[in-house]
């Protein structure tokens, strides 16, 4: 698991956003936001930052990082 | 689960499905090798792809890919080099071992074709192996 949390799921939920509409947005495909809400892959910072803005929140409070062994 | 493919993930498939279906007869039908037959699968290869993957994007609404596209592409190459690398040092050092205990007359046509064919199959093998890891890193996530 890699060491960068995240809290897409939820914020899209909130927001009524489906993958797609999301993926379509910061322009990546439905897999690779399927991938990072399970955790198995971590964006790069652009893309980050693009679905923290996409998603109108900051980027700490989409994204947290959490050192190995710490959990 | 329903399992959803996005357009890299269709046309590996099809590029797995093509290589078997091609190199597979070469390799475990035909004993007798010879640079037509080579030359023949290399064409096929190139038209079975050309016509998949054409068929693939006429198909497919969505022909996106992304970063995670491209860094699963950077682990394909380094796997089917890792692969071939490891072949050929295998390989030479076959070749080598035969000629030094002179059981290599490269002067004998036959020779020269069962070489052929096992460095074309080295090749095959890396190919392979490039498709297959990108599919498992597809699955796996990344």
């Amino acid at each position: 698991m890699p060491a960068i949390r995240n809290q897409i799921r939820e914020l899209r939920a909130l927001r009524e956003m489906t993958q797609q509409e999301l993926a379509d947005r910061v322009g990546v495909t439905r897999q690779t936001i399927i991938a990072m809400e399970q955790d198995k892959y971590s964006p790069s910072l652009e893309t980050a930052f693009k679905v923290a803005l996409t998603l109108g929140v900051p980027l700490e409070r989409c994204f947290q990082y959490e050192p190995r062994g710490k959990r | 689960m329903a399992v959803s493919l996005s357009y890299r993930e269709k046309t590996l498939y099809a590029s797995l499905g093509a290589e078997l279906v091609v190199y597979g007869p070469y390799f475990f039908l035909h004993q007798q090798n010879s640079l037509n037959k080579v030359a023949g699968m290399i064409i096929a290869i190139i038209v079975l792809q050309i016509l998949l993957q054409g068929l693939i994007a006429v198909m497919s609404r969505n022909r996106l890919t992304d970063e995670r596209d491209r860094l699963i592409e950077l682990r394909r190459y380094r796997a089917g080099y890792l692969t071939l690398a490891t072949l050929m040092v295998v390989g030479l050092a076959l070749l080598w071992a035969h000629a030094a205990a002179g059981r290599l007359p490269i002067e004998n046509r036959r020779m020269g074709l069962h070489l052929l064919s096992v460095f074309f199959g080295m090749l095959v093998i890396s190919d392979i192996t490039k498709t297959v890891t990108q599919i498992v890193s597809y699955r796996r996530a990344l």
